[in-house]
């Protein structure tokens, strides 16, 4: 009904403080709970860059071994040719893999460093800005981010694995919030670990038309000791380290967020109901039934609990791109299944808010009408 | 004339139990015809409001039944009553009661959507009615911006827009100076005569009287004789003789609420030569009185039903 819609509308629009109130606590709370969950998201994206831009189709690792970070993998390299044997497998490349620093100067940053054989098809930089991708004995790619931040360009030599390597090449978006991705050669990789004929992890490309999925289960069941999983499997499970380390975090800020939003919308809708009692008192008086003053309040709390989220998301949407200018390597993504779980909170939000009042509209006596009031 | 529009019988409320309840109306009859105004007069605190929102459907009585074309509304259930107040009665208030963050127009048109008009012609049909009430060219306006007599002749745009049977007026013309009272008591007068609807006016505003075709006299509940009452001189208040306080003056008596208006009135004419700016309006009040003295005497309508 459009006339009762245009009153909750209006009344909401004339009282300017109560509308701030309301709106701004909602925008607020909700953005809390965005802005961690873009926060997260960005740093799972950020973990997960490397997987998803390594060329892998399906990761081999040692058996047991599902993620690529806060484990170490350790398999022989008789395992790359057996992996290579299986059904469906079109090339293969091995790699090696370790947190360590890499150090220029008094720079010293925290890197994954992979170790490349020199004809790897995969699981290099992806986006090589100056120099070469490919690493030679002695040579290095390092994060253009990185290399700015420690002053270093190609030519000159970094600390990596306890020795040194001279840059070879700069690449961009191998750079996180607390850590860079560098690329050595697998053999100083291997020499400076003491020699041992072992790879990290074989980086597995399928041939045209064959499943992922079914690739890796073909090697598992093939290749004794090893845990395969396509890249997708990888990546979700990769995601789980962030989501397990933040849904505490999350679920708490999420909870107070709700709680402060639904606190002062219901708050604000219940005032501005107390202040329309009479003109509610009009209304049934006029013949309104009490469905109709519901309507009025449920619209009065969802139009701002709609303009909150709105304002929330936008205020989020800034933070992202204002951090995004700073030289943190922070990024922050709004996930759909953010925006879907923080719409049901508001949902939420605005039903309680509005469910507070009914008794109250329908407590409303339309003889009030002819009681001495403020004139309208 | 057969179809009774409203019948109000025996009506009793109380409101609150035991030591502190109060008989705001008690045993009241009355029926109300199709077209007819009746005017409910009587003094602050004799059961007026109580009884036309009883008649209205917005308050239950204790005792007694109210009939609208035959159907006993005093006994519909709270689910029933919605429909009753949106499409039998139209109210107009003192306060006007507008809806302060709508529009003339919006005031008007919400109360057609409530009934079932879809927006377009919800506003259609208000923008026609208050087209014709002369408030054209304030549709956009919001209630604040009205002078009094706008504001009520929005009103009763609104409470004529689902063509009632019956108009329940609580004192209309109160906050309005006396040409504009004047003005609305016409519309009243023409929506009872030209459009056959009846009207029920509760007011202390002597000159309705001229409007209306009945003048009962309510007091602790009841309807009284109006013959015994008197019109003040000065405030133009009804006054019931044997309590008033009496003036005499060129050998005619007259009643006054109270001393001060007695003093006024007696002041008034010893020093006519004062310009006080309240004289003249005394004046014609008096005139007024006097008028509706002679008519008193020829009427003899004391029965309430
Ligand atoms: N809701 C109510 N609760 C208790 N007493 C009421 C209520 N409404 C009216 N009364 C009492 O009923 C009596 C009649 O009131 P009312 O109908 O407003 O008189 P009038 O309109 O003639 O001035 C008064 O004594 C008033 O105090
Ligand atoms: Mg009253």
């Amino acid at each position: 009904m459009s006339a009762t819609l245009l009153l909750a509308r209006r009344n909401l629009a004339r009282n300017r403080v109560r509308l701030l109130a309301s709106v701004g606590g909602v925008a607020l709370a909700l953005s809390l709970t965005l802005a961690l969950d873009a926060i997260y998201a960005g740093v799972a994206n950020q973990l997960t860059t490397y997987i998803d831009r390594a060329g892998a189709d399906v990761w081999v690792a040692q058996g047991g071994v599902r993620n690529l970070h806060m484990v170490a993998s350790t398999l022989p390299e008789s395992v790359v040719d057996q992996v290579k044997a299986v059904d469906g497998v079109a090339t293969v490349t091995p790699i090696l893999e370790a947190t360590d620093t890499v150090a220029a100067g008094d720079e010293r940053a925290v890197a994954y460093v992979i170790g490349l054989p020199a004809d790897a098809s995969m699981g290099g930089p992806w986006e090589v800005v100056e120099g070469r991708g490919q690493v030679g004995p002695g040579e290095i790619v390092v994060d253009l981010a990185f290399a700015r931040k420690a002053g270093v360009r190609i030519g000159d030599s970094v600390g990596v694995l306890g020795g040194e390597a001279r840059i070879v090449g700069l690449s961009r978006g191998t750079a996180s919030l607390v850590n860079s991705v560098a690329f050595v050669s697998i053999d100083d990789f291997r020499a400076m670990r003491g020699g041992a004929p072992v790879v990290s992890f074989v980086l597995v490309r399928v041939a045209p038309g064959a499943s992922p999925e079914a690739v890796a289960a073909d090697i598992e069941r093939l290749v004794a000791g090893v845990t395969a999983q396509s890249r997708s499997t990888f990546v979700a499970q990769e995601r789980r380290i962030v989501t397990d380390m933040s849904a505490d975090v999350i679920s708490i800020m999420s909870v107070i967020g709700f709680v402060v939003a639904l606190a002062v919308v219901a708050l604000t809708v219940h005032v501005a109901t107390l202040a329309r009692r009479r003109e509610f008192g009009v209304l049934k008086a006029l013949g309104a039934r009490n469905r109709v003053l519901y309507r009025i309040v449920l619209v009065q709390a969802v139009l701002s609990v709609a303009v909150g989220y709105a304002i929330g998301l936008a205020f989020t949407g800034l933070l992202g791109f204002a951090v995004g200018r700073t030289d943190l390597n922070l990024e922050l993504a709004v996930t759909a299944d953010s925006l879907a779980k923080v719409g049901l909170f508001a949902a939420a939000i605005a039903g309680f808010a509005a469910i507070l009042p009914i008794r109250q509209v329908a407590g409303v006596d339309p003889a009030v009408v002819f009681r001495r009031g403020a004139p309208a | 004339m057969t179809a009774l529009t409203l019948d109000v019988r025996d009506v009793t409320k109380r409101f609150g139990d035991g030591e502190t309840a109060v008989l705001a109306v008690r045993g009241v009859s009355l029926a109300v015809q199709p077209g007819e105004i009746v005017l409910i007069m009587g003094p602050s605190g004799s059961g007026k409001t109580t009884l036309l929102s009883m008649m209205g459907a917005l308050l239950k009585p204790t005792g007694g039944s109210i009939r609208l074309d035959g159907t006993a509304i005093s006994e519909l259930s709270e689910s029933r009553l919605p429909d009753i107040r949106l499409r039998q009665f139209g109210f107009i208030f003192q306060d006007f009661n507008l809806l302060s963050a709508l529009s003339v127009l919006e005031n008007v048109a919400i109360v057609a959507e409530l009934a079932g008009l879809r927006g377009r012609a919800a506003r259609d049909k208000a923008t026609t009615l208050l087209t014709e009430l002369g408030l054209a060219a304030r549709l956009d306006f919001l209630p604040e911006k009205l002078s009094g007599g706008e504001k009520q002749r929005v009103a009763i745009a609104r409470a004529l827009i689902n063509d009632p049977t019956l108009i329940l007026a609580d004192e209309p013309t109160a906050n309005l100076d006396s040409k504009i009272g004047h003005e609305i008591m016409r519309l009243l007068r023409s929506i009872a005569k030209e459009q056959g609807r009846s009207v029920v006016i509760v007011s202390h505003d002597q000159r309705i009287r001229d409007i209306a075709d009945r003048v009962l006299w309510l007091e602790d509940g009841a309807f009284k004789d109006i013959v015994t009452m008197a019109t003040d001189p000065v405030c133009g208040m009804a006054v019931e003789r044997e309590r008033a306080v009496s003036a005499e003056k060129d050998g005619d008596t007259f009643f006054c609420c109270s001393r001060g208006c007695r003093e006024e009135f007696l002041g008034g004419l010893r020093e006519d030569g004062r310009a006080d700016g309240r004289q003249p309006h005394g004046w014609s009040r008096l005139a007024g009185a006097l008028r509706s003295r002679r008519r008193r005497a020829s009427t003899t309508q004391s029965d309430a039903s």
